[in-house]
C-alpha cells in the first residue's frame, strides 16, 4: 500500500462552550494521540466525547484552546479543506442514498480532484479491503444490509488516505454479532494501514478491545484517566474509572488476550478409515488431556467429535456422531472465544490456524485456571502489550 | 379605465358602499352596500351548499376507503383528475345541458370539491399511526368507533386541508356561477355594461376578501378541531 | 367523474340524438339540444389549434416563471429559516384569491391580455412549489448532511450535490400539481381576452354549445394528463436509487 500517512493529534486545553452556558461541554482538554494509534474516547452520555472528537475536524468549532493535527493547528485551516484530509465515520453512517456504493466511496477523492480512473481503482481497492464483493460497487446503499453499509462508511473515510480517522460510535447501530465481526475486521485493517484513529464509544468493552490508548471521560469533557487498556484494568485512577470499567475487570482482561496466548490442550486425532483400535489406544494414554477423539481430514482440519458408538465399529466412520460445535481460531480474542464456548454449550472447542488446520483444543477449564493463576494476577502480566494483528 | 390604479380602487370602494349612476339602466342606481351584501350572501350560499354536498359525499367515502386501506388508486387518481377539470366547462355544461339555477349548479360545484376532500381524507386516514388503531381494536372498539374516535381526530389536519382546498375551488368557481343563472359576486364582474368598471373591480375585491375570510375561518376551525396532542412540538 | 345529473341528462338528450341519427332525418347540429355531435367535431377540429397553442404558451410561461420564483424563495428560506412562516403565508394568500378575481384586480395595473394572465397563473403556482421544495429539502436525513459536512463538502456543494437531488421527488410532485392545476385554470383567461381553450367554452359574452365545450374540456384534460405523465417519468428517470428494492 501507500506510504504510511498518519499524523499525531494533540489537544491543547481545548474548550467548547455552547451559547451562554457557564459550564463548558469540553473543558480544557489536553491529550496527545501518537501517530498510528487508536485512541478511544469513552464515557457516559453527555460527557463531551463526541464534541471533543468533532473539534478535530471542526464540525464543532473550538471556543478556546487548540487542536493540532500533525503539529498544525486546525484553526489555521479552511474547514472544508481540513475535513477532506480527515476520515469521518458516524453512527448513522450517512451514505448518500442517491449515489452508488462506488460513488460514495469515491466522494472525497472526487472533491480533491483525482482523475476518474484513479478514483475507480481506489474504490475497487477499498471494496476488497473491507471484504465486500466488487459487484456491490454499482448498487445503491438501500440495497445493502446495515453491516455492509457501515463497512462502506469506513471505506469512504479511508478513500483519500487521510491523516487521521474520526469514528463516532461507528458500530453502535449494528447488531452484536456483526458488530464483533466489524470490530475484528477493523483491527485487522488497522494492523495493515496504521492510521491515527480517534474512536468514540460509550461501551467500555469495545474501548478495551479497540483502543491502544483509552481516555475515560466524564461530564465537561474531563479526562479521568488516559492509559493503555491493561493499565486501565489493573490500576484504575479513581472511583469513577473503577465504576465505569466495571466490577468484572478480571473477565474483561480476557479481551486483551488471544487464544494463541494460552496453552492449549491436545485431543487425540482420528482419521477416516483408521482402525478404531488405534484411536482407542490413544485415548487410553495416561497423559491425554481431552477425553474425546477429534475426527480430522487429510489436511488435519476438524470434522467432528467421535463418541463411543463411533468407535464401536472396526474402522472410524466418516460421519461422526456429535456435531463439531464452535470452531475457534488462534487469532480470536479470548473473551469472544469464551463467549462462543459458553454459547455452544460445549466444554471443548477445536482451535484452528489460518488455514483451518487443528492447532489444539480450548476448554472453559483452561480459561478459568488461567484467571485464577497467580501469573494472571501479577502486574507484570498486565504490562504485556495488547496484541496486534 | 383610469390610468391611476389607486384612483380605480377608490372608485371601486365607493361602488361597494354607495349606489352609483349607471349608463345602462338609465336612472336606476346600481351597486351600493345593500346590493353588495346581497351578492356576498348569495355567493356564500351557493358555496356553502356545494361544499356541504361535497363533504357529505366525499368525507364518509374517504374515511371508509382509508380505514379499509382499499381503493388507493381510485382515491388518488380521482384527486389528480379532479384537479384537471376546467371549472368553466363544468359551469358551462350545466348551464347549457341541464338547466340553470341553484339546484343544478350547487351539485356541479360540489363535484369540483369532491376530489380534494376524497384524496385528503383517504391519505389522512392512511397516515394515522397503525399502532394506535391496533391498540383501539384490541381494546374492543367497534370499527365505526375506531373511525370516529381514533382515525378521524388524528387525521383532522389533513382532512381539513382537503376541505379548505375544496372551499377555495368552489368559491372561485361560484364567481362564474352567474353564467348558469345563479347570482353571486360574479354578477359585478361579468356584467360590465351594467355595473361599469367600478363594479368590476368592486366584485373582484369582494371575492378576494370573501375568499380570504373563508380560508381564515376554516384555518381557525382546523386549529380548534385539532387535538392538543397533535399540536405539541415533539421534545 | 361525470356528474350523475349529467349522465341522466345525456340519457335524455342522447336518446333524441341517437333517434335522429338512426332515422337519418336530421343532420347533426351543433347546438344546445345535442350532447355531442361527431360530425361537427370532425369538420371543425381545426379551430382548436390556435386556442390550444395559446393555452400551452400561457401555461408554460406561467409555470416556468412561477417555478423560478418559488424555487429561489425556497432556497433562500432553506438557509434563513425565519423567512419560512411569512413566505408560506404570503404564497398562501396568493393561492387563496380566486383567479378570476385576481385577473380583474390587476386590471388597473396591467390591463387585459396575456401579461395579466401569466402573472396571476404564476402567482397561483408559488405556494405548492415553494412548500414542496422546502419539504423535500427538510426530508433529507440529518445523518447524510452530517456525513457530507464532515467529509469536507462546502455548504454550496451540500445543497446542490446532496440536498437538492434527494429532494427531487417532492419538488416534482409539487410541480405536477402546479402544472395540472394551471392547465385547468388557464381556461378562465378568456375573461381577460387572453385566448386559450376557454374561448371554445365561452365565446364573446355567451356560452357556446355542448360539443364545443366538451371537446375543449377534453383537450384540457388530455393536456393535463400528458404533462403529468411526462413529469412523472422524468422524476423516475432522475431518481434511479428509488427504483431499487431495499435489502
Amino acid at each position: 500500500m501507500n506510504e504510511p500517512a498518519a499524523s499525531s493529534v494533540r489537544y491543547q486545553e481545548a474548550t467548547k462552550r455552547y451559547g451562554s452556558s457557564s459550564t463548558p461541554a469540553v473543558d480544557k482538554l489536553t491529550l496527545e494521540v501518537p501517530a498510528g494509534e487508536i485512541c478511544v474516547l469513552v464515557g457516559p452520555s453527555g460527557c463531551g466525547k463526541t464534541t471533543a472528537m468533532r473539534m478535530v475536524n471542526r464540525t464543532v468549532e473550538i471556543s478556546e484552546g487548540d487542536v493540532l493535527v500533525g503539529e498544525q493547528s486546525v484553526r489555521d485551516r479552511e474547514p472544508a479543506q481540513l475535513r477532506r484530509e480527515i476520515g469521518y465515520v458516524i453512527q448513522q453512517i450517512g451514505l448518500f442514498p442517491h449515489r452508488t456504493i462506488s460513488e460514495n466511496i469515491g466522494a472525497v477523492p472526487q472533491l480533491l480532484g483525482w482523475k476518474k480512473e484513479r478514483i475507480r481503482e481506489r474504490s475497487a481497492e477499498l471494496l476488497e479491503l473491507i471484504g465486500l464483493d466488487p459487484e456491490l460497487g454499482d448498487r445503491y446503499p438501500a440495497q445493502l444490509s446495515g453491516g455492509q453499509q457501515q463497512r462502506v462508511g469506513v471505506a469512504r473515510a479511508l478513500a483519500a488516505d487521510p491523516l487521521v480517522m474520526l469514528m463516532d460510535e461507528p458500530f453502535g447501530a449494528i447488531d452484536p454479532i456483526n458488530r464483533e465481526r466489524l470490530q475484528n475486521e477493523f483491527l485487522r485493517l488497522q494492523a495493515e494501514i496504521r492510521k491515527t484513529v480517534l474512536f468514540v464509544t460509550h461501551d467500555i468493552d469495545e474501548a478495551i478491545k479497540m483502543g491502544d490508548r483509552i481516555a475515560v471521560m466524564r461530564e465537561g469533557g474531563r479526562v479521568e484517566q488516559y492509559a493503555t487498556p491493561a493499565e486501565l484494568l489493573m490500576a484504575p485512577a479513581n472511583e469513577f474509572v473503577e465504576d465505569f470499567v466495571g466490577a468484572d475487570r478480571a473477565l474483561k482482561r480476557l479481551a486483551l488476550m488471544r487464544v494463541r496466548d494460552i496453552h492449549l490442550w491436545e485431543a487425540p486425532l482420528a482419521h477416516v478409515g483408521q482402525a478404531s483400535g488405534e484411536v482407542r489406544a490413544k485415548l487410553a494414554a495416561p497423559d491425554v488431556e481431552v477425553p474425546f477423539p477429534l475426527l480430522v481430514d487429510s489436511e488435519r482440519r476438524p470434522l467432528g467429535w467421535l463418541s463411543e458408538r463411533d468407535l464401536a465399529a472396526d474402522v472410524v466412520p466418516n460421519q461422526p456422531d456429535s456435531p463439531l460445535g464452535p470452531v475457534l481460531e488462534l487469532d480470536d480474542v479470548m473473551r469472544d472465544a469464551l463467549a462462543d464456548l459458553l454459547q455452544g454449550e460445549t466444554q471443548y472447542a477445536p482451535v484452528v490456524d489460518h488455514s483451518g488446520r487443528i492447532a489444539g483444543v480450548l476448554s472453559v477449564e483452561i480459561i478459568s485456571e488461567f484467571l485464577a493463576s497467580p501469573e494472571a494476577k501479577s502486574d507484570e502480566h498486565a504490562a504485556v502489550e495488547r496484541p496486534h494483528g | 379605465m383610469s390610468t391611476f390604479p389607486l384612483a380605480s380602487f377608490g372608485g371601486a370602494i365607493e361602488f361597494i358602499f354607495t349606489p352609483q349612476e349607471s349608463n345602462v339602466t338609465g336612472g336606476n342606481k346600481v351597486g351600493g352596500f345593500d346590493k353588495s351584501l346581497e351578492l356576498v350572501l348569495k355567493h356564500l350560499e351557493v358555496t356553502a351548499l356545494a361544499l356541504a354536498i361535497a363533504v357529505i359525499v366525499a368525507l364518509p367515502l374517504g374515511l371508509y376507503l382509508g380505514h379499509k386501506g382499499r381503493g388507493e388508486l381510485f382515491a388518488v387518481g380521482f384527486g389528480n383528475a379532479g384537479r384537471a377539470i376546467p371549472e368553466l366547462a363544468v359551469i358551462a355544461l350545466v348551464a347549457v345541458l341541464i338547466g340553470v339555477g341553484l339546484k343544478t349548479v350547487a351539485p356541479a360545484l360540489a363535484i369540483l370539491g369532491i376530489a380534494p376532500i376524497l384524496v385528503n381524507t383517504y391519505v389522512g386516514v392512511r397516515q394515522v399511526d397503525p399502532a394506535a388503531v391496533e391498540a383501539a381494536r384490541g381494546m374492543g372498539m367497534s370499527e365505526l368507533a375506531i373511525i370516529r374516535k381514533v382515525e378521524l381526530p388524528l387525521a383532522v389536519p389533513t382532512v381539513m386541508g382537503g376541505i379548505r382546498s375544496a372551499a377555495i375551488v368552489i368559491l372561485a368557481t361560484a364567481t362564474i356561477a352567474p353564467l348558469a343563472g345563479v347570482e353571486s359576486l360574479g354578477d359585478f364582474i361579468l356584467n360590465r355594461n351594467v355595473y361599469g368598471e367600478n363594479g368590476l373591480l368592486a366584485g373582484a375585491i369582494l371575492v378576494a376578501l370573501l375568499a380570504m375570510t373563508i380560508e381564515g375561518s376554516l384555518a381557525l376551525l382546523q386549529r380548534r378541531l385539532t387535538s392538543d396532542g397533535l399540536k405539541v412540538k415533539t421534545a | 367523474m361525470a356528474s350523475p345529473l349529467l349522465l341522466a341528462a345525456a340519457g335524455q338528450v342522447g336518446g333524441d340524438f341517437f333517434k335522429e341519427r338512426e332515422s337519418g332525418t336530421l343532420p347533426c347540429q351543433a347546438d344546445e339540444s345535442h350532447l355531442f355531435c361527431f360530425d361537427w367535431a370532425k369538420e371543425n377540429i381545426d379551430r382548436y389549434g390556435t386556442p390550444t397553442q395559446q393555452h400551452l404558451e400561457i401555461v408554460l410561461l406561467s409555470v416556468v416563471i412561477g417555478f423560478a420564483i418559488a424555487f429561489a424563495l425556497a432556497l433562500f428560506a432553506h438557509r434563513s429559516r425565519w423567512a419560512q412562516p411569512p413566505l408560506l403565508a404570503a404564497t398562501g394568500v396568493l393561492y387563496t384569491i380566486p383567479s378570476i378575481a385576481f385577473f380583474f384586480l390587476l386590471l388597473p395595473v396591467t390591463g387585459f391580455g396575456r401579461d395579466t394572465a401569466v402573472i396571476v397563473l404564476a402567482a397561483y403556482t408559488l405556494q405548492i412549489i415553494y412548500r414542496n421544495t422546502i419539504l423535500g429539502l427538510a426530508n433529507v436525513p440529518d445523518s447524510v448532511k452530517d456525513a457530507a459536512r464532515g467529509m469536507g463538502l462546502t455548504n454550496r456543494q451540500i445543497l446542490w450535490k446532496v440536498e437538492l437531488p434527494l429532494a427531487i421527488p417532492e419538488i416534482i410532485a409539487g410541480l405536477r400539481v402546479a402544472v395540472v392545476s394551471t392547465i385547468a385554470i388557464a381556461t378562465l383567461v378568456v375573461f381577460i381576452n387572453a385566448g386559450g381553450l376557454g374561448t371554445q367554452m365561452y365565446g364573446s359574452g355567451n356560452l357556446t354549445f355542448p360539443t364545443s365545450i366538451i371537446i375543449a374540456a377534453a383537450i384540457v384534460m388530455a393536456m393535463a394528463l400528458a404533462f403529468d405523465l411526462v413529469l412523472l417519468t422524468a422524476q423516475r428517470l432522475a431518481t434511479p436509487w428509488r427504483r431499487v428494492r431495499p435489502a
